[in-house]
């Protein structure tokens, strides 16, 4: 297992090559001058070159990116542009409201979307069915900046239940959990959507499998079958979407953030790349790359445990 | 016995400075909501967004200041220096510094090699966004402790205006400057009411009442600035009560909203951002005068105004914002489709004109160049927008890539800096002494100059009025709308002035600023 796991993440490594170049290669070819924006609209030619000396943005391009990759193998990812602070601390000042935002997402979109997906399928073109595909359609349909607009006007500013400002004490379990609900209801609704349809999908195909026809001639439960043989035979595209939306949530959780006013990864990249901080931008994006990879790496090993044969291949 | 009453009096003094001290901190919180994703550089000499401006406002002092809530350069006060002189020629300016005054953080008093520092900083390119601002400056030097002396190489418009609590004019604690280095952006240390405890990337930054302050302890004890870029969760926040002062949209139905809501009042205030189309006269279409007239005759300023709202909006009427020092009305050319029309045609137009245009995508900008594009195309101009995000836009403008340039500034209120930065032709795009001339305009290079060098204000107001005729007869840009700044707070908000204007761009908060 560790051995596949292992093997998984040094996989990945031509993959972090591949995305610090093109990140390296793109935030240069956008348009738009670092000097200006940290100076302003009354700098003179003349400070803005000085400051692109100083930000050693005058160097050449190759000794730029040799620089730039020598420091994000030895895991320094200097400081940013803008606020000259290092980009680990800005970083790890936001991660965790990232990591709460992201798992909470997660585990309220499974925890409602799978068992919600099974039911629909097991009441296949039924009223329940009908009704939980209406609903995952509004959930897809719904932006965030909709819906949680929404949810402040009802629960925030009506009923008083939470606060406007999301942005959560990390030291106070209380107040992190209570900042949390709104935002993670809202994300996770979208994402229980994406999962209810998948579940449904993929258990009315394994229900309709000889194996669950045996099953049923031999007298298993039809809860047992239900849940251990179809729902462990369709459980591999779910912890697909599962893996692939964790991923999203990360990086697209920026609006969340925006309307519930908390701090994330999300809102720090959208912040760099208005003020072109490439430095900050550059740090950031191995980091988000570092965390899908893992993330794919935890899904593939799930796929090992889900289904040997797998790990066999 | 003399020891004794010696140790007695220190002892009270103590005592009295320690009950300040912590009645300052445990004073009530003012939460204020901006709309940013964060602060970028605390430095005040690099402060040049809105939300830098603000914050830095409330920790620093300038030699001299204006007057809370107001920008009047009439009514400039001493701040750090009690007193001033200048020498006949007004080329030599002595300022004398308060004694006593306190650094946050423990730096220790304010003395004049800081102010010598601070002004040298804030005069070098590499140390600061304002440093062409200093360029008459010869030497800054400190006579004594408390005396510091500034020469200038030739006259300036208003010296004041530069060492005011403005952009560069911000003192600074040399030790914590040197100590700090490349830190001092986020951990800056001055001499205001309020110091900086702590930045939360992306939440907030948390000011703590400087009880030591010269002009006496605040009676806030602390200040919560929350970067909030949402408008809606910004103004829902606002009206949950967790926000006592919001920063406030330039628009008539935002405006009219929230001066429903109760306990609420909201502060419309100067500066006025004057909004100019930029022609670019040396380049096809708008090299040919009577396209640049045909352009002006389609505007209609009063449509403008009635579409971002008449409380937060007004007409322009010269090349300079009105209310600055030097500011003169000019008669502008009418709103006329039909005299465009046929000016246009005149020009070898006769069936309208194309001009591609680069244009930001920030909302407010947009939308008011959308309702021009319309004005326009009634009189036969289409504006083809090429619409890129707003980084890519100051850049791209800035290589002259767009013959019109929509360009919406606030600067120091005196002529000179505006007519300097957009209409002189040191400042034209793709030069080395570039700023934002984007017309290419020169023909009033010699009355800006022989103003910025007088030491007669009448003569100063000549050549000013004297620039902006010339500048606006040869229709270097066409004056739309000036758009004033709005912020709204709770009725237990007290600022402690009259806030009429600001040139932090947000309300200050004093020592007199209280929540009731």
């Amino acid at each position: 297992m560790v051995f596949f796991f292992v093997r998984r993440l040094l996989a990945a490594v031509p993959t972090l090559l591949a995305v610090l170049t093109l990140v390296f290669v793109i935030v240069r070819i956008v348009p738009g001058d670092p000097a200006l924006v940290i100076l302003g609209d009354q700098a003179t030619p003349e400070a803005a070159a000085a400051l692109r000396e100083r930000l050693g943005l005058d160097r050449p391009l190759w000794t730029q990116y040799v620089d730039f990759l020598t420091s994000a193998l030895t895991g320094d990812f200097g400081t940013s542009m803008v606020t000259g602070r290092p980009i680990l601390d800005e970083v790890a000042a936001v991660l965790p409201h990232t990591i709460d935002l992201t798992l909470a997402s997660m585990v309220f979109g499974t925890v409602v979307g799978v068992p919600v997906g099974i039911w629909a399928a097991l009441h296949r073109n039924r009223a329940i069915d009908v009704a939980a595909r209406i609903l995952s359609l509004l959930g897809l349909s719904f932006p965030v900046f909709v819906s949680g607009i929404f949810a402040l006007l009802l629960f925030s500013l009506h009923w008083r239940i939470f606060p406007v400002i999301g942005a959560a004490n990390l030291n106070d379990l209380g107040d992190r959990l209570h900042k949390l609900v709104l935002p993670t209801v809202t994300l996770g609704l979208i994402m229980a959507a994406y999962i209810t349809r998948v579940t449904r999908s993929a258990m009315l195909a394994s229900l309709s499998e000889d194996y669950i026809r045996t099953a049923r001639a031999k007298g298993v439960p039809w809860r047992r079958v239900v849940w251990v043989h179809g729902l462990r035979n369709a459980s591999i595209p779910i912890v697909t979407v599962v893996g692939l939306y964790v991923g999203i949530l990360i990086g697209n959780s920026v609006l969340t953030e925006i309307v519930f006013n908390r701090p994330g990864l999300g809102k720090v990249i959208v912040g760099a790349l208005n003020q072109r901080d490439y430095t900050m931008l550059q740090g950031l994006m191995v980091i988000y790359c570092f965390l899908i990879v893992v993330v794919n790496a935890v899904t593939d090993l799930l796929y090992g445990v889900l289904d040997p044969r797998v790990q066999a291949a | 016995m003399k020891k004794t009453l010696r140790a007695a009096l220190l002892a009270t003094a103590f005592a009295v400075a320690g009950t300040a001290a912590a009645q300052a901190q445990s004073g009530p919180t003012l939460r204020v909501g901006m709309a940013a994703q964060d602060v970028g550089r605390l430095d005040p000499h690099f402060a040049v967004s809105t939300i830098d401006r603000v914050v830095v406002a409330w920790m620093f002092n300038g030699l001299v200041r204006f007057k809370p809530g107001s920008i009047d350069p009439a009514n400039i006060e001493p701040d750090l220096a009690e007193r001033w002189e200048s020498s006949p020629d007004g080329r030599t300016w002595t300022f004398h510094l308060r004694r006593g005054v306190q650094f946050h953080g423990g730096f220790g008093e304010l003395t004049a090699d800081d102010v010598v520092f601070s002004l040298q900083k804030a005069g070098t390119a590499a140390t600061s966004a304002f440093a062409a601002d200093f360029r008459a400056f010869q030497t800054v030097e400190a006579v004594d402790p408390y005396t510091v002396r500034i020469v200038l190489r030739e006259n300036v418009p208003s010296l004041l205006g530069i060492v005011t609590n403005y952009s560069g004019g911000y003192i600074v604690s040399r030790r914590a400057a040197e100590q700090r280095g490349q830190d001092f952006v986020r951990a800056p240390i001055g001499t205001g009411p309020f110091a900086l405890e702590r930045v939360t990337p992306n939440q907030s930054a948390e000011l703590t009442a400087n009880a030591q302050y010269f002009r006496g302890a605040p009676q806030i004890g602390r200040i919560s600035y929350r970067f909030i870029p949402s408008d809606a969760s910004r103004d829902l926040a606002f009206q949950n009560r967790e926000l006592d002062v919001n920063y406030g949209r330039a628009d008539q139905t935002w405006i009219n909203r929230t001066r429903q809501l109760p306990n609420t009042t909201v502060d419309v205030f100067e500066p006025g951002e004057l909004a100019i189309l930029n022609l670019n006269t040396v380049a096809p279409p708008f090299n040919d005068i009577r396209v640049r007239q045909a352009l002006a005759h389609a505007i209609n300023r009063a449509e403008l105004v009635r579409f971002r709202g008449q409380d937060v909006t007004r007409e322009a009427q010269s090349v300079v914002p009105r209310g600055y020092l030097g500011f003169a009305q000019q008669p502008l050319l009418p709103h006329d489709p039909n005299r465009a029309r046929q000016l246009l045609a005149e020009a070898g137009h006769p069936n309208g004109l194309t001009v591609r245009v680069i244009h930001t995508q920030l909302p407010e900008m947009l939308n008011m160049m959308q309702v021009v594009q319309q004005q326009l195309r009634r009189a036969g101009i289409t504006l083809d927008l090429q619409v890129v995000e707003h980084a890519t836009f100051h850049q791209q403008i800035r290589q002259d890539l767009s013959p019109l340039v929509y360009y919406s500034a606030a600067r120091f209120p005196v002529a000179d800096i505006y007519l300097t930065q957009f209409f002189h032709g040191r400042s034209i795009v793709k030069t080395p002494t570039a700023v934002t001339n984007f017309s290419h305009c020169n023909q009033a290079d010699a009355q800006i100059d022989a103003a910025r060098v007088s030491t007669d204000l009448n003569e100063q107001r000549r050549l000013w009025a004297e620039a902006q005729k010339i500048l606006t007869e040869n229709i270097c840009g066409v004056p739309l709308l000036e758009t004033l700044l709005v912020f709204a707070r709770r009725n237990n908000v007290e600022y402690g002035y009259d806030l009429q204007g600001s040139m932090s761009l947000g309300p200050l908060i004093t020592e007199q600023t209280r929540l009731r």
